[in-house]
């Protein structure tokens, strides 16, 4: 919301001056740039310059190094009427064509470009952040194009949009906005497009940084845009009628409007019978709902409401937490930072040696703390069932969200009990009803109420029952299968 | 504030801001205002909160959508509006306070019985100001995720089927040492909520579906208090009911799964959400009748001033009985205003022959 | 948006000053897990009123041997002997864990109302605490350690869960103790227990008027009382049949399921005619007589010998509650439910009562009888 108010575009300046291009300017605008090429064809009256590591030598020998190899000087002018050449006439325009793979030709007074982009990526793997069992095994790459590529292969419509703008004053980093025209609703395309031209920052490294710069609330620790590196899922959000956005340099892919409860659900729910899908996302939700209140309840009770311990349990509770010389708000918050800094380790760490750090970690948890009697072991199954259980939410941002929210909550019921948990649930509450993505509600389909979305949204229903588009994307198709003409 | 309320919508935050905590002695007063089966009394007074819909309603058609303040500002002088609106602003907002200094009361019979209860209203007041200030639609959406984290309570009831007898209910009706009139008030006092819907008039939706979800939220809430009651009496005895301060309280003590029990005071917790929604309803058509006399002020500002109002108020009541005492007579000024303005309205629109169009 | 970071901030700092004031942390907690009140002084010395009050506390600091710790004060109240007992332990005292109250029978004929209202006003005092009588003292009982059980509060809390779930105790808590106490049409039960030398045992039902024991039933009679009292569906009974001149007969019927139904008739004159049918299902698993279950001759007439025995006991037993005037079937709430209000409210139901005429019928199925003919 702030950053349509805020961020006026830069005007840029009175119209520059156009200068035309030649050899000595482009050269001298690159100066002690040690990688552009320079080549000189003095046969041919030809220069050429150019990143060798940004071109294609495939293409720049199919597109180039033949035709020109064996031609004359006269046939020079006739080749360079071909489509794929390009007469550039201003010298600012020249250096970005550089800059973005393509080869300048000087040829007497004038210039061409020819774009032989083709820039070194990473091979097609599997997502190691989102790993699914059954389902397609491809993510995306850094690399846009491929990753477009990716898409288009997936979405053969010629209804699928690409609006390509740019981002960062320094970086000038590619986001291509995706929709399918007739599903997409335009108002949130627009709107999408509005907040991406109106980012004003040098540099944006990742679709992640990205989004929180179009964030409707940035101060909210929760995420209000999912990013995904799953082609599959990618493409169900646009079929969806959701907007994509890809950002050059990103693996991941950005998908837009989103309710809270969209984080919940994974491709693999589709992949699998209903049952099972819809099995999977009730648990899901279970696991929200232990994550966040597990801990919190096992302090609130131990701290304020001893009677509700039920008699089996009260003597094993009271033996294990009589030797900690701690109140159970300082032992929950020791055992959850320890949780975080084995986790955070482990990611950190090279597979290799995130082992061992489990390993040691498990034991100095699970073991030595309970008989150096540091914590209780029960607390241990509670905050080790509440971890375990965050991890079971699909998306790692929202899961991150939720963790941070559950410290919040472990505070408030260590000093007010129930109440204090109660408390906290509600202002939880206020706050996600308070949010919207891209101006749609983030509590869709609860609130606004839309029955029929709940059959995609807690539960996963069969295909036959899944008819309607949801609600919360807007569009003019609500009905799947067809596509007005 | 373009965006609508859906008929779903205001059906819940009616149903949100009828129930609260007076729900847990709700059958001890039917019991000991009605008599034997005492519960049924829930559908007299359903009635007759049925037949003050009905008068709203027939504002809302003569008004033809507009708002309260349009219809009164259109043909009364700002002399006469001004004591209205004041007069409505006070209620309001010492209702709000009131509802939460109950319930906090309330929560201290359980546990924290000796930390400061203007400093747990506080809490409540600031977590309600927070939702007060993002506006009505806003309002709805959280009264409706309350709504969706408190309605599994109903399903508690099954725990009550095994200890639930018919013979309890006894064949008599409404007989024993009853006060229909003075016990009738006191048990409307328990429904009031649904009158704020002309507040809601110029964000119906669907103005055919309006009325219709306003007696949709009075159903349910009758319904539910007709459950509660139904099991408080079948599984009380009728003199232990008249004995009881807070029957439902007790009810939910009962409780007890494997892994835990006496949640009572976990599921009181839950009656926060309730009543948190009362009160930003409450505070929050109080702020706009505050912003119809101060039209230019920032309406954070004059939510932050009706709360402080309010707090300051709730200093004054000490004991659960006195506020007991207060949200009686705020109820029946309550009462008034829900039969009173509605009247009034009726009475302005027939002299001007309907809505003059705007 | 930005008042949300603000407000949060308030928040906790106000619930930091809020805080840390009622906590009760578990382990610091002395839980009462059993209470048992008793007179003090004996029967002679009508002076003395103060009462034994004993509690149980089970303990579970790894590096205290005992198990539990039992504190015995002599007080007017139990809320006077709880201060009386906080000066001599290292824990605070909290009653949120009560499982039970014992009372010893020489002070529940005196009346235990006064202090049931304690435990039903606290709200900390759960409404399943179990209500037991004790015929003798409840400190005696609660004080022992009994070698091949548990610790007295709890192995008598699982004694009375096990049994209530077979019906052959009732089980008693406070809720149904003071419903029935407020009840006008019925009058509140309690099991009772008794202290052997080596464990502890049912020993009967106690039957109250209002909240005074007046009499018991003997425990072998207590599914029989069940049997008027209620439907259920669990259960064990061991009869022994006799027809006078043959030898008797013994016969265990189980997997029981009761029902019953009260049907009141008033006379002309005004007397109550009340018929209380028992319908019993269930199969016979041990039989030692000479007929052969399997014919449907002889079953039918085991069935009808089961009938009767049951018809005479619960004869016997409705003679005692008649002559000692209570009404512990809850056969008022029928005879009131009969009624309209204006007539209910002129009955005297404690002076017809003992004059009512209550006939019982029983029929019995036998739905199998084992796996062998």
């Amino acid at each position: 919301m702030t950053n349509t108010e805020k961020n006026i575009p830069k005007e840029d300046g009175p119209a520059k001056k156009k200068v035309a291009p030649s050899l000595a300017l482009t050269l001298k605008e690159f100066k002690d740039c040690a990688d552009l090429i320079y080549r000189s064809l003095p046969d041919l009256a030809l220069e050429m310059v150019f990143f060798d590591h940004l071109t294609g030598s495939e293409e720049f020998t199919r597109e180039i190094a033949i035709p020109f190899g064996s031609a004359e000087e006269q046939d020079v002018p006739q080749l360079l009427e071909r489509s794929q050449f390009t007469e550039i006439t201003d010298s600012d325009a020249l250096i970005k064509k550089i800059l973005n793979g393509s080869v300048a030709l000087f040829f007497h007074e004038k210039c061409y470009a020819i774009h032989v982009y083709k820039p070194e990526s990473r091979t097609i793997q599997e997502s190691e952040s989102e790993v699914v069992i059954t389902g397609p095994h491809d993510s995306f790459v850094e690399t846009a194009t491929l990753n477009l590529s990716l898409i288009r292969r997936r979405v053969k419509s010629s209804r699928l949009k690409v609006i390509k703008c740019e981002v960062g004053e320094i970086t000038k980093t590619d986001v291509y906005i995706l929709y399918i025209d007739g599903l997409a609703n335009m108002e949130y395309v627009q709107e999408f497009i509005k907040r991406v031209e109106l980012i004003e920052l040098d540099a944006i490294h990742d679709a992640n940084m990205l989004v929180q710069c179009i964030d409707d609330d940035p101060n909210s620790i929760f995420p209000q845009f999912p990013t995904t590196e799953r082609t599959d899922a990618a493409v169900s959000k646009l079929v969806a009628g959701r907007i994509v956005a890809i950002v050059d340099g990103s693996p991941s892919v950005i998908s837009a409007p989103a309710s809270f409860f969209e984080f919940f659900s994974s491709p693999d729910d589709y992949y699998q019978r209903w049952a099972l899908g819809t099995a999977t996302r009730l648990l899901r939700f279970a696991a929200f709902i232990v994550t966040i209140t597990f801990t919190a309840l096992y302090v609130s009770v131990t701290t304020f409401h001893y009677e509700m311990v039920p008699e089996d349990l009260l003597l094993t509770l009271t033996e294990s937490r009589s030797r900690v010389p701690f109140p159970p708000i300082y032992e929950a918050l020791l055992l959850e930072v320890t949780i975080e800094l084995l986790r955070e380790a482990g990611a950190r760490l090279p597979t290799k040696i995130g082992q061992t750090i489990g390993i040691v970690g498990g034991i100095v948890i699970g073991q030595a703390a309970v008989q150096a009697g540091l914590t209780s072991n029960i607390l241990i199954i509670a905050v080790a069932s509440s971890a375990i259980a965050s991890f079971v939410i699909p998306s790692y941002m929202m899961s991150a969200s939720i963790r941070l929210a559950r410290f919040g909550l472990i505070i408030l019921a260590g000093l007010l009990g129930n109440f204090g948990l109660m408390l906290g649930l509600a202002l939880m509450v206020i706050h996600l009803s308070g949010l919207t993505s891209l101006k749609s509600s983030y509590l869709t389909p609860i609130a606004p109420i839309h029955l029929k979305d709940w059959r995609d949204t807690f539960i996963r229903a069969p295909f036959w029952m899944l008819k309607e588009r949801p609600s919360q994307s807007k569009t003019s198709n609500k009905v799947k299968n067809k596509m007005r003409q | 504030m373009n965006e609508k309320l859906h008929p779903f919508h205001i059906m819940i935050l009616i149903y949100m801001n009828q129930t609260g905590v007076v729900i847990m002695s709700l059958p001890h007063l039917l019991a000991e205002n009605f008599g034997y089966n005492g519960w049924l009394g829930v559908i007299l007074i359903s009635l007759v909160v049925n037949l003050n819909i009905f008068i709203i309603s027939i504002v809302y058609r003569l008004g033809k959508g507009k708002s309260i303040f349009q219809i009164m500002e259109s043909s009364l002088p700002r002399v006469i509006t001004f004591p209205i609106y004041m007069i409505l602003i006070g209620v309001w907002s010492m209702t709000g306070c009131m509802v939460i200094k109950n319930y906090v009361y309330i929560y201290q019979i359980m546990s924290y019985n000796t930390t400061h209860a203007m400093l747990l209203k506080l809490l409540i007041d600031i977590i309600a100001y927070l939702l007060i200030i993002k506006g009505i639609y806003t309002i709805s959406k959280a009264a409706t995720s309350f709504f969706w984290i408190t309605s599994w309570m109903l399903l508690l009831q099954l725990f009550f089927i095994k200890d639930f007898e018919w013979a309890r209910l006894t064949p008599f009706l409404f007989k024993g040492d009853t006060h229909f009139l003075t016990g009738g008030f006191i048990v409307f006092t328990a429904f009031l909520g649904y009158e704020l819907c002309f507040m809601l008039f110029p964000y119906a939706d669907n103005p055919k579906k309006f009325i219709k979800s306003v007696y949709k939220g009075n159903l349910i809430t009758t319904l539910t208090y007709l459950i509660f009651c139904l099991i408080c009496f079948g599984f009380y005895s009728f003199e232990q009911i008249r004995n009881m301060m807070y029957p439902l309280l007790d009810l939910l003590s009962y409780i007890r799964l494997p892994f835990i029990e006496r949640i009572e005071n976990l599921l009181f917790g839950f009656f926060l959400f309730t009543t948190i929604v009362s009160v930003v309803l409450y505070s929050w058509s109080a702020q706009e009748t505050f912003a119809r006399i101060v039209p230019k002020a920032n309406k954070k500002v004059l939510a932050f001033i009706i709360l402080t109002f309010g707090y300051i108020v709730a200093w004054f009541p000490d004991t659960l009985s006195e506020v007991g005492q207060w949200l009686q007579y705020l109820g029946y000024a309550e009462l008034g205003v829900a039969f009173g303005l509605p009247l009034l309205l009726i009475l302005i629109l027939v002299i001007h022959k309907g809505a003059k169009p705007s | 948006m930005r008042t949300m970071p603000k407000a949060a901030a308030l928040l906790l700092v106000i619930v930091i000053i809020a805080g840390c004031g009622d906590q009760r942390i578990l382990e610091k907690q002395g839980f009462i897990q059993s209470t048992g009140y008793d007179l003090n002084g004996t029967k002679n010395d009508e002076k003395d009123n103060r009462l034994m009050i004993t509690v149980d506390i089970p303990k579970s600091d790894p590096e205290q041997r005992m198990q539990r710790e039992t504190l015995t004060a002599i007080a007017h109240s139990s809320k006077e002997a709880k201060i009386l007992f906080a000066g001599q332990t290292e824990l605070s005292l909290v009653s949120g864990q009560l499982r039970s109250t014992l009372f010893g029978v020489s002070l529940a004929k005196t009346g235990i109302w006064k202090h049931i209202d304690t435990l039903v006003r606290d709200p900390s005092i759960s409404q399943r605490v179990k209500i037991v009588v004790v015929n003798g003292r409840a400190h005696d009982l609660l004080v022992r350690d009994y070698p091949q059980h548990p610790r007295a509060g709890q192995y008598i809390d699982r004694m009375l869960e096990k049994e209530s779930a077979l019906m052959s105790f009732p089980l008693v808590t406070i809720y149904d103790f003071s419903r029935d106490y407020f009840d006008d049409g019925i009058e509140p039960i309690a099991p009772i227990i008794r202290e052997n030398k080596k464990n502890i045992s049912f020993d009967g039902i106690a039957l109250f008027k209002k909240d005074r024991y007046i009499t018991k039933i003997e425990s072998k009679q207590s599914l029989i009382f069940s049997m008027m009292k209620q439907n259920f569906k669990k259960g064990e009974i061991s009869m022994k049949l006799g027809d006078g001149s043959k030898k008797q007969e013994y016969l265990l019927f189980s997997s029981v399921i009761s029902n019953r139904n009260v049907k009141v008739k008033r006379s002309t004159k005004g007397n109550f005619n009340i018929q209380i049918n028992i319908v019993v299902k269930g199969s016979v698993l041990e039989y030692s007589g000479s007929h052969e279950l399997s014919k449907d001759y002889d079953r039918k007439k085991i069935e009808k010998r089961m009938a009767e025995y049951i018809e005479n006991e619960a004869a016997a037993l409705m003679a005692t509650m008649q002559k000692h005037n209570v009404d512990s079937l809850g056969i008022g709430r029928n005879v009131r439910n009969s009624l309209s209000y204006e007539e209910w409210n002129k009955l005297d139901w404690n002076k017809e009562y003992p004059d009512a005429d209550i006939r019982i019928s029983a029929r019995i199925v036998i739905k199998d009888f084992g796996k062998f003919k």
